[in-house]
């Protein structure tokens, strides 16, 4: 079983390795697409097994492909030591923001987050001098220049490295620590955990994670621009993705963004004005109806014993 | 809950007035400006605290309810010649059903499931309505241009527009017609108890799903009004009404939670801010931040002052 399992795994992993040896540039595009919102899912996800809801990813993204737009373009700095630059950017300013964010809990968490996100768009685009204003600012180089097989694998790596941070930390003391706070905050402190030590380390985690792959997204397309930069897909789609997948869970959001990532592209087609409707509609249904996500609905349809992720697998309700 | 106008509370309004004075003489048109953007902010508030206040949830769809009454309201002008003034029942009425209809298919059912399934939802609602408009009416902003709108008079050398002061009107009402159903009427007694203790208000009879589903359509038919009025005044487009939800929770964190008094207090002060900050030379920009950082800087505090009791 786990054998066949690992199998499975390593076949997916090296035919979505061998892509760019057989798919045209259209199709990189699609799942290039489709793993940076994967690693955004990812992240989003590994800070609700905290259980604190971010509003914060399209901030973060945000800062760490601003970060690394600018040192490129007014530094001169190598694009990819941008991207690291861009992440360390984000996960510093998360640190310092952590001592203050993170104190609070709940819908404060969650509202400040989705008004820091503002509060960074509006200070970027009222730096004209700087950041180039609400116009953004164009680098002159594309990252590998343009190269879609390039710019694939890259991302691919970055998303491959974000899956086995999510393995690792389900597999890690912290999980543990994450699991309880999430479930019963005081008992978790009663129990001797250094909670706001735990919340630190995954919100800087996290962040910086963010920060690399708005970095990336900067660098590929060559542009940045506080509309688009800050764009609340950035936040949106992650986090439908992970919730069609089921939360808390590796698995979830990786299935969730493969599958709504394909949707979307067919939906971008047939609908030009209001396509992301159907993310809402997602929402909204998966939360009424399956707040445990499809890769849970189908574990359990196909073997009624196993039971994904074992504790995790108490849905949203908290 | 809805505590009565406490000591500091006072001292927040003698500081006010304090500060409106000043600014009067420095910059008058700051002060009015603000007064009447202030008052516009209270009157949307004030249904998102009732909500937060009573169903716990926090409506982050609640900008979006603007929107819809927003574009009703251009609906019923561009299509029938309906003027603004005289949409407000129709509008109000139907703002409640569709708030009643959300409820019920939706808010009704994770009431029970915790802070995160309802911020999600909201969330998703929010997205659901903004796309549903933009896939009816596209992004193309429209607008309702009627003269009374832009009337304006000359008081003391200074000329200012009068329609605004609309805003202030129907805020005050607005307040005084919530204050007057949560401490006279029945149901605003046993709407009052729910906010307490819903278990408790329950246990001696009263019909609390009711007092959510009457809250909630309530609440989203005084936005309905609220956008009724905006309409001649703003530019709609489907994210017209979007940054509504985060002024009035930043408005409902500053007043503290069930301080409805509070609400128009702090929509008059952040008006005037906002205004004095767009009259700086080179300040227009930044006046988004003085909302989001007032509203950070507010919740930080409240959070660092429990976390020391």
């Amino acid at each position: 079983m786990r054998n066949k399992a690992m199998l499975i795994v390593a076949a997916f992993v090296i035919a979505a390795a061998s892509l760019p040896l057989f798919a045209g540039p259209y199709f990189l595009s699609v799942f290039n697409t489709i793993f940076v919102y994967m690693s955004l899912a990812l992240t989003w996800d590994i800070m609700l097994r905290t259980g604190q809801l971010s509003y914060g990813t399209a901030g973060l993204f945000g800062l760490g492909a601003y970060a690394s737009a600018l040192l490129v373009a007014k530094a001169g700095l190598n694009p990819l030591v941008s991207i690291a630059a861009g992440g360390a950017f984000a996960g510093l300013l998360a640190f310092f923001l952590g001592f203050g964010v993170l104190r609070l809990r709940k819908i404060y968490f969650s509202i400040t987050t989705l008004a820091l996100t503002t509060v960074f768009s509006v200070i970027i685009r009222n730096l004209p001098r700087l950041t180039g204003g609400a116009s953004g600012t164009v680098l002159p180089r594309a990252l590998f220049n343009g190269d879609p097989g390039k710019n694939y694998w890259m991302i691919y790596c970055l998303a491959l490295a974000v899956i086995a941070i999510s393995v690792w930390l389900s597999k890690s003391k912290t999980h543990y620590a994450i699991n309880a706070i999430r479930n019963d905050e005081i008992t978790a402190r009663s129990s001797g955990i250094d909670v706001f030590k735990y919340l630190l380390f995954i919100f800087v985690l996290t962040s910086t994670i963010q920060g690399v792959i708005g970095a990336f997204y900067a660098q590929q397309y060559a542009f940045v621009q506080p509309e688009a930069t800050f764009s609340m897909n950035f936040l949106l789609l992650p986090l439908a993705m992970a919730l069609v997948g089921g939360v808390y869970s590796t698995i979830g959001p990786v299935v969730g963004a493969v599958l709504l990532g394909l949707v979307s592209e067919y939906l971008k087609l047939i609908m030009p004005y209001g396509h992301l409707i159907v993310y809402g509609i997602i929402i909204v249904l998966v939360v009424l109806f399956m707040p445990q996500g499809i890769t849970r609905a189908f574990a359990k349809l196909f073997t009624r014993k196993m039971q994904v992720g074992g504790v995790d697998s108490a849905s949203l309700r908290d | 809950m809805l505590a009565a106008a406490s000591k500091k509370q006072y001292l927040f309004i003698a500081l006010l007035v304090i500060a409106a004075i000043v600014i009067g003489f420095w910059e008058p048109h700051a002060l009015i400006y603000g007064i009447q953007r202030g008052s516009l902010y209270a009157v949307i508030a004030l249904p998102l605290a009732l909500i937060l206040g009573i169903l716990g949830v926090l409506n982050l769809a609640h900008g979006e309810f603007l929107t819809v009454g927003m574009y009703a309201t251009f609906v019923l002008f561009s299509r029938f010649g309906v003027d603004p003034m005289l949409s407000t029942v129709p509008v109000t009425l139907l703002l409640a059903v569709v708030g009643v209809a959300v409820y019920l298919l939706t808010i009704k059912h994770v009431l029970k499931a915790g802070h995160l399934s309802q911020l999600l939802i909201t969330f998703g609602i929010s997205l659901v309505i903004s796309e549903l408009i933009k896939s009816i009416y596209t992004t193309q902003p429209r607008g309702v241009f009627t003269t009374y709108s832009y009337s304006s008079t000359t008081l003391a050398g200074i000329r200012f527009g009068t329609y605004e002061f609309l805003y202030l009107l129907i805020a005050v009402a607005v307040l005084v017609g919530l204050q007057l159903f949560l401490k006279k009427t029945r149901l605003g007694q046993a709407t009052f108890a729910v906010g307490q203790n819903p278990r408790g208000a329950s246990i001696v009879g009263i019909n609390v799903s009711f007092v959510y589903l009457f809250v909630f359509g309530l609440s989203i038919a005084i936005v309905g009004l609220a956008s009724v009025f905006m309409v001649p005044r703003v530019s709609i487009f489907p994210g017209a009404g979007t940054p509504y939800t985060m002024k009035s929770f930043a408005l409902t964190a500053m007043a503290g939670l069930g301080n409805l008094n509070g609400i128009l207090l702090a929509g008059i002060a952040l008006g005037i801010f906002e205004a004095v900050v767009n009259a700086i030379p080179g300040g227009s920009g930044w006046s988004d931040v003085v909302f989001f950082g007032v509203l950070i800087l507010v919740i930080m505090t409240r959070a660092i002052r429990e976390g020391r009791r």
